[in-house]
């Protein structure tokens, strides 16, 4: 992880990162606009499969996924240039390792749901039940992705671990 | 009665206690993401950036989002009260406090109005001719342009004083 981490702050992007000091607060709101364009729209495709608003066609929610993804990619590409900037700070912090093992599990989580869940959902007759298996992936990607929103706000109160 | 308000026990604690500040940041953001998130997705909606889902889901999704407010207004309370002398003399923290003001005033209109056009209808769908009127455009621009000026602000309270 140190050796990333000096091998990150000897390129030229965390030189240029670093000289900006307009660009961390710029990278912080574009992180902020992206976490609420993922949470957002995973919020109510999550729910509907959940059972909430049930007269609403399941898959009318899934159009909101490119949002999602639009979020996650703000939040990739801020994310680097946060870890490029200051990569000794977060490759040492609990709170950032922890982040990231949440958020591999939240994006692990959405691929099962693309490959195995979604082709269940759309075989599905109308008013037929939710299964069990795709309400259970929702909840798991809501409270990872909560979990990652927790952990993430706590990586400037956590220590080293 | 700012000096007052840092100094009651609810706001030393907020300040005193090691985990009182990190803990209450954390609720907000997660806040934030429900009632930003769900407001951001019924607007872009609104504007036609997505096609679905119909609208009355957002309306079953309104309480949420005020649950959402009610969260963060409690956390951000309890955060201001703690600095509650340097923060109201803070220019993006007063803009804030505005855009969240007219923001969730234009929620409510918005929730009204589709709270009357749903009511009576067999189908939920047709409610989205409530989409072609320019007063909900209108107003769904003017709440996308709110919240993410919220944001906006919000952030930029620790980087200008």
């Amino acid at each position: 992880m140190m050796t990333l981490a000096q091998f990150l702050s000897e390129t030229a992007l965390h030189t240029w990162i670093v000289g900006q000091a307009w660009l961390w607060p710029v990278l912080e709101i574009t992180h902020f606009i992206g976490l609420t364009l993922l949470i957002g729209g995973l919020l109510v495709v999550d729910l509907r499969v959940l059972g909430v608003s049930a007269s609403t066609p399941l898959l009318a929610t899934y159009r909101l996924l490119p949002l999602v993804l639009l979020g996650f990619g703000l939040n990739l590409i801020s994310g680097v240039f946060f870890s490029v900037g200051d990569p000794f700070r977060y490759a040492a912090n609990i709170g950032f390792q922890a982040k990231m093992v949440f958020v591999l599990l939240a994006g692990a989580n959405a691929v099962y749901h693309h490959i195995s869940i979604t082709p269940l959902l759309i075989g599905l007759e109308e008013g037929a039940r939710t299964p069990a298996v795709a309400k259970i992936s929702a909840a798991v990607s809501l409270l990872a992705w909560s979990t990652v929103l927790l952990l993430g706000r706590l990586i400037p109160y956590l220590g080293t671990g | 009665m700012f000096f007052w308000l840092e100094s009651t026990p609810l706001a030393l604690w907020v300040s005193l206690s090691f985990w009182a500040y990190p803990v209450l940041l954390s609720v907000h953001i997660v806040g934030l993401s429900i009632v930003a998130g769900i407001y951001a997705m019924r607007d872009l909606r609104c504007l036609g950036v997505v096609s679905e889902p119909p609208l009355s889901l957002f309306v079953r999704l309104h309480r949420l989002a005020l649950a959402g407010l009610a969260l963060n207004v409690v956390s951000g309370f309890l955060l201001f009260s703690s600095q509650a002398t340097v923060l109201i003399e803070s220019v993006p923290f007063l803009i804030k406090m505005v855009c969240v003001g007219l923001a969730s005033a234009i929620a409510l209109i918005i929730h009204a109005r589709f709270s009357a056009a749903i009511v009576g209808q067999a189908y939920v769908g047709e409610s989205d001719v409530l989409l072609e009127s320019p007063a909900i455009q209108r107003l769904s621009v003017l709440s996308l342009a709110l919240w993410l000026s919220a944001i906006v602000a919000g952030r930029l309270i620790a980087y200008i004083f």
